[in-house]
Formats: structure tokens, C-alpha cells, sequence
């Protein structure tokens, strides 16, 4: 249920400054956007068991599952590589404002 | 074979028509027309079999057999008529075409008429309603390039043809599609040859309609009828051969195959013989107050196509043998006329009848010719046109139906018969009769030569020939109409049938037609000074405009730069779908044990007191300040959960992140925007709507089952199949390398875009927060304030290359890998690029470019090392022994994750240099921006 609570605030959060007028809110909502949903992969996988797949001290009932661990690491480093495109358009032309007037 | 035979020869010809243009030019038509003779005459030769009661000839070849499509051909009495036309006048028209031009090459032209000709034979003869279709779209493609062809002026009508035909086209599908779908074949024989599916009434009538709105376009009948005299922007002999025996003619063939099926259907009947007669009507009555001859002749043409409409509309087998004869008899007039109009305009410059007058001592050929053709379609006998026409007006006397259907079709009729004979009076009369009236052309028109008055004069000697010689066309019309209506027909064509009512209508006709002649021409008549309230291309170009501009206004709500707008959609919709799913409430399952922790909510309050207020501060800084504490908090969450490697990622992530971000930063005003409360209150109802959606989602969508089998089977098999104990890393670079490639191309392609969109937009000029520092302060040298953190990083930078190395070595046994020793790296980078006094000294002298192709290469070259085990991104392994005993396990994994640490590293040193540091040759506006940057940065040197 933590993580779960973790998740809404995120989205909410993210959804929030996703919608708003200046570029860089919209990347950092986009942030918070990629954390809320990396979780909820994380949260597929099972909150329950949480040992670290590392098989060098022996297995174990509570191995934590692999797989969303490998998707959240490359969709971390998506992200970032989106987060600084982001950025980029943010600082390029007059200013990070995505609406002509008000 | 023989069918196939001739679509052969047509294909080849249109092949090797540009090669001959290129050793013939203008005389290319000779040939053509030589090859289109001989197929003629081949067709021909196969009429009296027909006409003997013999077998319709076929042919065919698979072309989608999974569909039972096929490339059916069938030339039975129908498409036999059909083929003579199309390929007869191709061929008088290809032999005209070769005078009528200007000397010189005309490939498009010639090429695009043999593909006319194709396309028509191939309608035709199509037994196949898919390939019906596609020959009949053909037609309108080679009809809208053919008319196109004539030049800038050309391209508004030949778009109006094009978009009017391809409507009839879509209709046509609509219903190949519904008949495919009812009768489970694509046979056209079939479908006609059993007609139990026209039992259906409705079902019958939308096929009907479907097929009267093609035929309607096609054959320019009312409202659609504008088309053709449009379309005569065209050169005169497309002219000729789309109003003889092209593409308009595809409509009254299409008509006449179908009548069986309609013969029954109320709709059919009448649509066709009020549309066709009213056609009729105002096609004759356009024709007569038209200047341009062309455009009389086309006028005359959409007429004519009215009475064939309407007598085909009548459905009796003799209807369809007066139809038969007529379309013969059309085409041979029609083209004659429009070949006519070519050579006056083309010898005196001008085709407009103001201008036109007393030729008949210049030309008397032309005179001779002309004359002819407009008295076969007058109907003035001994002429073809006579013959077609008492037919006519015998079949439409004796309309089925209603008793006084019959005599108001016929009165209908001869009052067009009438028009007919005056605008027909009115071609000849003002062009070739009365005095000489002064034209813009040569002061002296003369005759045109033999060659150029052949194609002509042979069409209206057959039209005369035919006349008397009618009976024989009996058998022709018989198998033609038989074939049609599926009924054996008599045919009685002569000239003379003793006084009968057709013969009082033909004569009440001509009375009535000279009387308007006379009114209309020796006067100047008062309908030419009429002006229309509507005319057909200006109600098209409105309807066009006006579904543009409805498109338009449709797409509007989108068409905004705004990415809010696009974006809330999303999310709304996300929402709706959560409500939805709360309503119906399905079975969740039982929620695990043990799923919250004590400690988690420590990263729980972390997580909403960070994200609360980085929403709600207006400050930039502080936003992404408290962004990355989220950040921090959410790397603590997967570190809470197991996941190592992940939360190590996270956390150089999050600090790149911040690094990055502080550099664009600098460039925007301090603040964020303000927005409208109400605003800020919906967006803050969408965001709580969502956050809950996604909590509940989470809460009772996840982590209600036992491991997955995949989560298992790796658990148990990674150390045996991979060599490495990381379980996670061998998913990235063993199990799910070919991901790992696509996600590192992704991240070297977002380098590249980086990199373009500052190299075509620029980087924002300064405008951010300046720090306003006293000039005694010390902070404001910048070479004093970084000496320690400098003295610092001399030391740190290399241990940190020498620590991703590592990381990087260590990956697939213990946390770390490609992506986390490609950050830290990466961040050694930045640590540089941050602790440097100056841009000038930041800048990394590496092609970072050359990282991200690297990484990719690498990683791809690794992939292909693979193939040697068989399998692209397959790891090799093998043991190297070490010289103080044991042995390294070498895996060419390792290969592949260096080459995600070089992509990474790529893509930072990428950001850094590209944001960071002032663009080298940048515009001369910005030339200034390096010193106030300098001050931002911390000083100046």
C-alpha cells in the first residue's frame, strides 16, 4: 500500500505540472511522470519479496523478481536521455513558454 | 488466349511508346494507330462467330487466388461492340493525333492514350467486378493526366474530372464490394448469370444506387454533366477519344451490363430515363448557346449520352439494341466532329463561331466531312444517325410502365431531337456557311492535308456507309442486346420502315429543329446572352472549398501548439477508464502479505512533501531542487525494494538530471509563468482524478501473485546460462539484448537530436537570474571561488573513471554494468565541466559524437560476433586461464555492455558541451553572449 501511495502522489504530481504552460514544469512533470510509472513496474514485480537478485550469497525465497528491475533500468536511462531533449527544446528560441497569449 | 493476347499487345505498346517517341516524335501516332488497326481488325474478325450464336470467348489467369480474384477476361457481344469502339477510334485518333500536333516529341500524350486504350479494353472485357474496377480507375487516371497534359489552365478541370469521376469510382467499389459480399464471387458472369441475390429489394436498390452514381459521373449525366465540357480543356484528339469511345462510354457499357439485374428495380428505371432524358434536353440546349465549337460538341456529347442513359433506362431488349446501335453510331459521329473542330482551329486559329464563317470554298473536305457527321446526328437519313435515332425513339415510345410513360418520354425526346438538329445545323452552318467573317488566324485558311483529314473522313464514311447498309448490324445489335438483357432480341434496323410513329417523331424533329435553327443561328439568338445563375464547376469549386474548410474546422481543436491541450486528453481519458473499471468492479484478488514496511513510510512522506511543493513553488530553482529529492526519495524506494542496480541508476540519473537542467535554467526567467486560478483549478482536479486512478491501479491491479515463471526461470538458470550471478544485468545484456540495443540507439539518437536542434534553432540567449555579487566579494573570481573544489576534482575525476571501469568490469556478477559505469563516467564529466573557472577551460575536447556512434558500433559488432554461435546478440564465452592461476571468464556480454558505457558517456558529454558551453561560429547576435555567460557562470578570466 506505501508503494501504491507513492504512485498517486507521483501522478499527481506529474500530471499537474504536465499540464501547466512553461516547458521546463512540463520536464520536470515528465520526471516525476517516469518515477511514478517505473515504480508501478516495480510494483508488478511484487512488493513483497525484496532481497536483490544477486545469486553470489545463494538464492533465497524473498529474491526480489529480476525482470521489472531490468525494464526500470533501461527505462531510467530513457528517460534521461528524453529529460535532457526536453531541456534542450526548453532552452532553445525565445523562452520555455508553450502558449502564444495567457 | 487470345484475350489476354490483346491486353498483351496493348501493354507492350504502351511500353514502347516513349522509345518511339524518341525516334518518331509526333509521328508516333502512325504506328499506334497501325497496332490498333490490326487488334481491330482482329476483334472484328471474331464478330460473325459471335453472331452465330457462338461461345463468348474467355480467358484467365490467378492474379489473387487466396481472394478467388482473377484476371478474368470475357469478350462476349457486349464487350465485343465495346472493343471495336475503343481500339477503332484509338486508332483513327492516334493516325489524326500524328498531324494535329506541332512537330516534335509528345510522350506523355501518346503514352498515356495507348494506356487509354488499354484501360478501356480492359473494362470492357474485365469478367472480374475487382478488376472492373481497377480498369475503370485507370480510365479516370489517364482521363486526369490526359487532360492535365494541356497546360496550367488544364490542372482546375482536370482536378474537377478527377475528384467528380473518383467519386463514381468509390461508388463503383461500394458496390463490387456489396455484390462480392452477397454472391461470394467475383465472376461478373456469374453474378449476372444468376440473379437470385436481386431478390432482396433493398439490398438490390443500394446496388442500383451505387451504380447509377458511377455511371452517372462517368457519363456526364445530371448534375454531373459539367465535367465533360470542362474537360475539353484537354487537346482536341483526348477530346476525341474520351467523348467517342473512352471514358464516357465506360458508363453506358457499366449501364448496359447491369440492366439485367435493375430490370426490376423501380429506382433503376426511372432514375435513368428522367435523369437521361432531362440530360438530354439540357445538354442540346447548352450545346445551342455555346460559341466555342468544341465546347458545342462537348455539350453535344453529354446530350447524347442522355439519350443512351434513358433508352437503357427502358431495359427491353429493344432498348438495348437502340442503345447498342446509337453508341456505334455516337461514336462515329462524335469523333468525326471533335476531329472536325481540331483541323478548323488548327488551320484558321480559332474555333469560336463569332469568328468562324464561309470555310466551305477554303475547306471543302472539312466542310464535306463535318456536314456528314452532324447529319448522322441530326438523324437525318440515309445516315447511321437516322437509323440509331427512329430506334431510339421506338424503344422509348414503348417504355413499360405506366400508359402515358411511353408518349412523355417520347415528346421529351424529340424535343432534344429537335435541339440536336439545330445546334448540329448550327456547327456546320456558322462554320463552314454564310460569308467569310474575319478570324485571327491566316488571312487565307487552306485545306488540310490528305493525311490530316483521313482519321476524319473515314469515321464519317462509315457513319454514311452504315446508314443504308443497316441491316447489317442486325446481328451485331442482336448478340449485343441478347447478351446484355440475357433475352434473345430481333433486331429490325433499316431505313425504312414504312410510316410509322418513329418515323412522324423523326420528322417532327427535323420540322421542329430547323424551325429553331432558324430562330437560333440567322438571328442571333437571345438564349447565348443568358447568363446561367448556376453553373456546374462553380457549385463543384464551392462544395470543394466547403469540405476543406469543414475539414479544417474539424482539425481546429487540434491544431494548437500547446502541449497542455494535447495532453490533457490522455489523462482525462485515463481517468474515465479507471471509473469505469471501479464500477464494474472486477475480482482483484487477495492482497500479499508483507507489502508495506515500517520504513517505506519514511519515503512515502519524503515523496509527497517533495512533490507538493515543487508543485506548488513558482521558482525554477526550487522546483527542480525538490524534483530531485523525489528523485533521491524514489532511487531509496528501489533500493528498499531490491533493486540495486536500479536505485544506483537512479541516483546518478537524478544528479545528471540536476546538472543538466541547472544549465538550461540559467538561460529562463527565475519564476515560472502565472496562471489563471481557474485553470490552476482544473488542472489540480485532473492531476488529484489521476493520482488516485493510478494509486488504486496500483494498489489493487499489482503484486497480487506468486513469482511469474519468467521471474523464476531466470532466478534459477542466470548463474548456469550466463556465467553471471547479477541476475538483472544478464537480462540486459544477455536475455534482452536485442532491447538493450534498441534502448541504447534511442539514447545515442536523442544525443544526435540534441545536437541538430541547436545546430538549426540556438541555444536561448541569457536571460536568467544574473548573481548580482559585490565587487570586493571574492565569490566573484571565479579561478578563486572553484580552487578548492578543483583541488578536489583532480583528485576525484580520475578515481571516478577508474570506479566506472570497474563498475563496468564488474556488471554482470555485482551491481553495476554498461548503464551505471556509462553515469558514472558520465558524471566525472560533468564534475570537470562543473569545477572549471571559464566555458573556455570547460570545454572536453572529445568528439562525443564519435561515444554514441562508438557504443552503437560496438554494441552491434558485438551482436554480429554472436552469429558465429548462430544467433545476432548471442554472448561467446570463454575461459581465460590467469597466470597466477585460475581463470578469467571471459563473455563477449561484456563486449556489448561497454558498448552501452560509451553511448552513455556519449550522451552526457553530448548535453554538457552542447548546453553548456557557448557555440563555437555561432550567429553574430550572440557573438555577445560569452561574456555575460562567463559572469553567470562566476566570473571572468
Amino acid at each position: 500500500m506505501t508503494l501504491a501511495i507513492t504512485i498517486g502522489v507521483l501522478i499527481a504530481g506529474a500530471v499537474y505540472l504536465v499540464l501547466q504552460r512553461g516547458m521546463v514544469r512540463i520536464v520536470l512533470g515528465f520526471v516525476l511522470l517516469s518515477h511514478g510509472v517505473n515504480l508501478l513496474l516495480m510494483s508488478a514485480g511484487g512488493v513483497s519479496r525484496r532481497e536483490a537478485p544477486l545469486l553470489a550469497g545463494g538464492g533465497g525465497e524473498a529474491l526480489a523478481d529480476p525482470l521489472p528491475q531490468a525494464f526500470v533500468l533501461t527505462a531510467i536511462v530513457i528517460a534521461f536521455s528524453i529529460t535532457i531533449y526536453m531541456l534542450t527544446l526548453a532552452a532553445t528560441g525565445k523562452g520555455d513558454d508553450t502558449e502564444d497569449a495567457s | 488466349m487470345p484475350l489476354l493476347l490483346l491486353l498483351a499487345v496493348l501493354t507492350v505498346t504502351v511500353l514502347s511508346v516513349p522509345v518511339l517517341d524518341r525516334l518518331l516524335g509526333r509521328a508516333t501516332g502512325w504506328p499506334l494507330a497501325a497496332v490498333l488497326a490490326l487488334l481491330t481488325a482482329a476483334v472484328l474478325a471474331r464478330g460473325p462467330d459471335l453472331w452465330d450464336g457462338g461461345p463468348a470467348l474467355e480467358a484467365s489467369l490467378p492474379w489473387m487466388p487466396a481472394l478467388g480474384i482473377g484476371m478474368s477476361l470475357r469478350m462476349d457481344g457486349l464487350a465485343w461492340l465495346f472493343c471495336v469502339l475503343v481500339l477503332g477510334v484509338g486508332a483513327l485518333v492516334t493516325a489524326y493525333s500524328a498531324r494535329y500536333f506541332p512537330p516534335g516529341r509528345r510522350t506523355g500524350f501518346y503514352v498515356l492514350m495507348s494506356a487509354f486504350a488499354l484501360a478501356m479494353t480492359g473494362l470492357v472485357l474485365a469478367d472480374d467486378i475487382v478488376l472492373l474496377f481497377v480498369f475503370w480507375e485507370l480510365t479516370t487516371i489517364c482521363s486526369f493526366y490526359l487532360i492535365g497534359l494541356s497546360g496550367p489552365s488544364a490542372s482546375r478541370p482536370a482536378v474537377r474530372t478527377f475528384l467528380l469521376t473518383a467519386l463514381g469510382g468509390l461508388a463503383l467499389l461500394a458496390a463490387v464490394v456489396l455484390l462480392w459480399v452477397r454472391t461470394g464471387t467475383t465472376r461478373l458472369s456469374t453474378i449476372l448469370g444468376d440473379l437470385s441475390w436481386t431478390q432482396d429489394t433493398g439490398f438490390t436498390t443500394a446496388v442500383a444506387v451505387l451504380v447509377i452514381v458511377a455511371v452517372f459521373t462517368k457519363s456526364a449525366q445530371f448534375p454531373f454533366h459539367y465535367w465533360l465540357p470542362d474537360a475539353m480543356a484537354a487537346s482536341t484528339p483526348v477530346s476525341a477519344y474520351l467523348h467517342a469511345a473512352a471514358m464516357v462510354k465506360a458508363g453506358v457499357y457499366l449501364a448496359m451490363r447491369f440492366s439485367p439485374a435493375f430490370a426490376d428495380t423501380a429506382v433503376w428505371g426511372t432514375t435513368l430515363i428522367v435523369t437521361g432524358l432531362a440530360t438530354a434536353l439540357l445538354g442540346a440546349a447548352l450545346a445551342l448557346r455555346s460559341h466555342d465549337l468544341k465546347k458545342l460538341t462537348a455539350y453535344s456529347t453529354v446530350s447524347q449520352l442522355g439519350f443512351l442513359i434513358a433508352v437503357i433506362g427502358v431495359g427491353t431488349t429493344q432498348a438495348l439494341i437502340a442503345a447498342a446501335v446509337h453508341t456505334l453510331a455516337h461514336a462515329l459521329f462524335k469523333a468525326t466532329l471533335f476531329m472536325a473542330v481540331g483541323v478548323v482551329d488548327h488551320q484558321t486559329g480559332t474555333r469560336d463561331l463569332r469568328e468562324l464563317g464561309g470555310l466551305r470554298r477554303a475547306m471543302p473536305v472539312t466542310a464535306t466531312v463535318s456536314a456528314l457527321a452532324a447529319l448522322s446526328m441530326a438523324g437525318v437519313p440515309p445516315l447511321l444517325g437516322f437509323v440509331s435515332k427512329e430506334n431510339l425513339f421506338e424503344a422509348l415510345l414503348h417504355t413499360p410502365g405506366p400508359a402515358w410513360l411511353g408518349p412523355l418520354a417520347a415528346v421529351a425526346a424529340v424535343l432534344a431531337a429537335a435541339l440536336t438538329v439545330a445546334y448540329a445545323f448550327r456547327f456546320v452552318y456558322g462554320t463552314f456557311g454564310g460569308a467569310r467573317v474575319r478570324h485571327p488566324g491566316p488571312d487565307r485558311p487552306r485545306e488540310a492535308g490528305a493525311l490530316f483529314l483521313a482519321a476524319p473522313a473515314v469515321a464519317a464514311l462509315a457513319g454514311l456507309a452504315l446508314g443504308p447498309a443497316a441491316p447489317l448490324l442486325n446481328p451485331m445489335a442482336e448478340r449485343a442486346a441478347a447478351d446484355a438483357t440475357g433475352e434473345q432480341a430481333q433486331a429490325h434496323l433499316a431505313l425504312w420502315h414504312g410510316v410509322n410513329p418513329a418515323l412522324a417523331m423523326s420528322a417532327a424533329a427535323l420540322l421542329l429543329g430547323a424551325l429553331v435553327a432558324w430562330g437560333a443561328t440567322v438571328r442571333d439568338p437571345a438564349s447565348s446572352r443568358l447568363r446561367l445563375p448556376v453553373t456546374g464547376t462553380g457549385v463543384f469549386e464551392r462544395v470543394h472549398a466547403g469540405l476543406i474548410a469543414l475539414g479544417a474546422r474539424t482539425g481546429d481543436p487540434t491544431r494548437s501548439d500547446a502541449p497542455a491541450r494535447h495532453l490533457a486528453v490522455p489523462f482525462v481519458l485515463i481517468i474515465v477508464f479507471a471509473a469505469a473499471v471501479a464500477v464494474l468492479g472486477p475480482d482483484y484478488g487477495t492482497p500479499a502479505d508483507g507489502t508495506s514496511r515500517p520504513l517505506d513510510w519514511m519515503m512515502v512522506a519524503l515523496v509527497a512533501v517533495s512533490v507538493l511543493t515543487a508543485v506548488v513553488t513558482r521558482s525554477r530553482l526550487a522546483a527542480l531542487a525538490l524534483t530531485g529529492v523525489a528523485g533521491f526519495a524514489v532511487a531509496l524506494w528501489f533500493l528498499f525494494l531490491g533493486a540495486v542496480d536500479v536505485a544506483l541508476t537512479q541516483l546518478l540519473v537524478e544528479i545528471l538530471t540536476v546538472v543538466v537542467a541547472v544549465l538550461v535554467l540559467r538561460r529562463l526567467p527565475a519564476r515560472f509563468h502565472r496562471a489563471r486560478p481557474s485553470r490552476t483549478a482544473a488542472t489540480a482536479l485532473i492531476a488529484v482524478a489521476a493520482g488516485t486512478a493510478a494509486g488504486l491501479g496500483a494498489y489493487l491491479l499489482t503484486g497480487r501473485r506468486e513469482p511469474s515463471a519468467v521471474s523464476t526461470h531466470l532466478l534459477e538458470n542466470a548463474p548456469a546460462d550466463t556465467g553471471g550471478t547479477n541476475v538483472v544485468n544478464t537480462i540486459l545484456v544477455d536475455y534482452r539484448a536485442l532491447d538493450t540495443l534498441g534502448e541504447l540507439t534511442v539514447l545515442g539518437v536523442a544525443g544526435l537530436i540534441i545536437i541538430a536542434v541547436l545546430h538549426s534553432s540556438g541555444l536561448t540567449a541569457n536571460g536568467g537570474p544574473q548573481p548580482e555579487v559585490a565587487r570586493t566579494n571574492p565569490v566573484r573570481d571565479a579561478d578563486a571561488n572553484t580552487v578548492i573544489m578543483r583541488t578536489v576534482a583532480r583528485v576525484l575525476i580520475p578515481l571516478l573513471l577508474i570506479w566506472s571501469a570497474y563498475l563496468l568490469l564488474r556488471g554482470h556478477n555485482a551491481p553495476g554494468g554498461g548503464f551505471i559505469g556509462g553515469l558514472v563516467g558520465g558524471s566525472a564529466f560533468a564534475l570537470a565541466y562543473l569545477v572549471a573557472p571559464s566555458a573556455s577551460v570547460a570545454r572536453i575536447r572529445l568528439a562525443y559524437p564519435a561515444f554514441i556512434a562508438a557504443g552503437v558500433v560496438t554494441a552491434v559488432a558485438s551482436g554480429l560476433l554472436g552469429l558465429a554461435d548462430g544467433s545476432f546478440l548471442r554472448p561467446l564465452h570463454a575461459d581465460i586461464p590467469l597466470p597466477w592461476g585460475g581463470h578469467y571468464h571471459f563473455t563477449s556480454a561484456l563486449v556489448f555492455d561497454v558498448g552501452v558505457y560509451l553511448a552513455v558517456v556519449g550522451v552526457i558529454l553530448t548535453a554538457l558541451n552542447q548546453l553548456g558551453l557557448p557555440r563555437t561560429g555561432a550567429a553574430p547576435e550572440r557573438t555577445a553572449v560569452p561574456e555575460r555567460h562567463d559572469t553567470a557562470t562566476g566570473g571572468t578570466r
